[in-house]
This record gives structure tokens, C-alpha cells and sequence, in this order.
């Protein structure tokens, strides 16, 4: 029996993905993993994040996780990669996949996304402004008056 | 004329004496002395990999950075791998 050999996949989609669409893909990877004699060990989404440059004039893009076993030496790995090209091709805009090391433990850190970052409510930061703006201006006029 | 002498001073000097500030102590790289932090070097751990970056999103050289070359080449790899994921910028923020 081939030895399975541990792999993770990222994907970088479109920040308008639905429920369905998310569901779909964890399905499909599902099924196709499973039909190279390899399994799922986790699928997990990361949420929304905003990214370093425009990737299809998209400013924001969510990341899903996923981390699999699959026997060495099989095309399974090129086959994930047409997926991700071919039918997901409007839905996933970048794709990774990398050989994890059996050494290290399975723990990652990722960025905070977008959702999980502390929210300011609008009207605070109005007014901060506002003060902070009001509060130079006054300094301006008392200078001139002296 | 002696002092015309002295004001010329060619750049690698200065870059001679700015290295005795350093109070002739051996460079250590982080990642050699705390094999823990190996596992931070990491393509989806981009906040971790931001310290390595210039303001303009270049990557720092070895000669800043600290690191020892086999350590700044899985660095730069990984940095180089989360840019293709747009976690880091190619270059510098957009304004």
C-alpha cells in the first residue's frame, strides 16, 4: 500500500461567495479526494479578508482552508489543480497547495480577517475627527491673536 | 591641506565605522537560537512575515534583518508564496 503523505490547499475566492457556492466546492474536493483513496482531514473557512493588491478588480477575497491525505505519486494533486482552474474558475481566483511536513504539528497562525477585527462604529470616528479638526483650528487662531 | 584630506571619506569607510557600533559583538540569527520560531515561518502566517518586509514591501537583506543566509532564504521563500495569495503586497501600499 502507497504511503499517504499529507497536503493543505488554500484557495482565495470571490469575497461575494455563497453559502451554496462554499458548500459545493467542500462536496466536490469531498468527492474527489476520496475517489483518488485519500481523505479529508479538515475544511475550514478563514472568513474575509482584504488583500495586499486587486486580484480581478476584487479589493477583498475570502480564504478557505482545506487539509487532506493523499497517496504519493498519484495524479490526484494535478487533478484538484484543473478543478480549481476549469469549474471553479469564476468562483476561486488563487489556489495553493503544498506538501505539509509530518514533523511540525498540524497548528498554523493565520492574519485576522476583517469580520473578527474590532468594528469602530461610525459616529465615534465621526467625531474624533471632528474634535481633532475643531482642536487645531483653535490652536491656529490663538497664535495668530498673540 | 591636511584637512582637505580628512573630509574625504569614501563611503565604504563609513560604512566601516558604522559597523564598530555594533561593539564587535558576532551577529546571532533568531531563527538558529530558538528552533520554536522556525515554525512561525509560515506563507499563511503573513503578519509574522510583515516584520520582514520594507515599507515599500520589498524584502529586508540578511544584513539588516539579522538572519543567517539558510534562514533568509526560507523567508524570503515563504514571503514570496504569500504574495501569490495576495497576504503581502508585490509592492508597497497603494495610495
Amino acid at each position: 500500500m502507497a504511503t499517504l503523505r499529507k497536503y493543505e490547499a488554500l484557495m482565495l475566492t470571490v469575497p461575494e461567495i455563497t453559502g451554496d457556492e462554499a458548500k459545493n466546492i467542500e462536496t466536490t474536493l469531498d468527492k474527489t479526494i476520496k475517489a483518488g483513496s485519500g481523505s479529508v482531514l479538515s475544511f475550514e473557512r478563514w472568513g474575509k479578508y482584504k488583500l495586499a493588491y486587486d486580484i480581478n478588480k476584487n479589493e477583498y477575497g475570502v480564504f478557505f482552508l482545506t487539509r487532506f491525505e493523499a497517496p504519493e505519486k498519484s495524479t490526484l494533486i494535478n487533478e484538484l489543480k484543473t478543478l480549481f482552474k476549469v469549474k471553479f474558475n469564476n468562483v476561486v481566483m488563487r489556489d495553493m497547495i503544498s506538501v505539509l511536513d509530518p514533523k511540525n504539528p498540524l497548528t498554523y497562525q493565520r492574519p485576522r480577517s476583517l469580520e473578527e477585527a474590532p468594528a469602530r462604529e461610525a459616529e465615534t470616528f465621526a467625531k474624533e475627527k471632528v474634535s481633532s479638526y475643531f482642536s487645531a483650528n483653535d490652536k491656529d487662531e490663538i497664535g495668530d491673536e498673540e | 591641506m591636511t584637512k582637505k584630506i580628512k573630509l574625504k571619506i569614501s563611503a565604504r569607510l563609513v560604512k566601516k565605522r558604522s559597523r564598530r557600533g555594533n561593539g564587535g559583538r558576532p551577529k546571532s540569527c533568531r531563527f538558529c537560537s530558538d528552533k520554536k520560531q522556525m515554525l512561525d515561518i509560515d506563507y499563511k502566517n503573513s503578519t509574522f512575515l510583515k516584520g520582514f518586509l520594507t515599507e515599500r514591501g520589498k524584502i529586508l537583506p540578511s544584513r539588516i534583518s539579522g538572519i543567517c543566509a539558510r534562514h533568509q532564504r526560507s523567508v524570503s521563500g515563504e514571503i514570496r508564496k504569500s504574495r501569490v495569495m495576495a497576504l503581502l503586497p508585490y509592492s508597497g501600499p497603494s495610495f
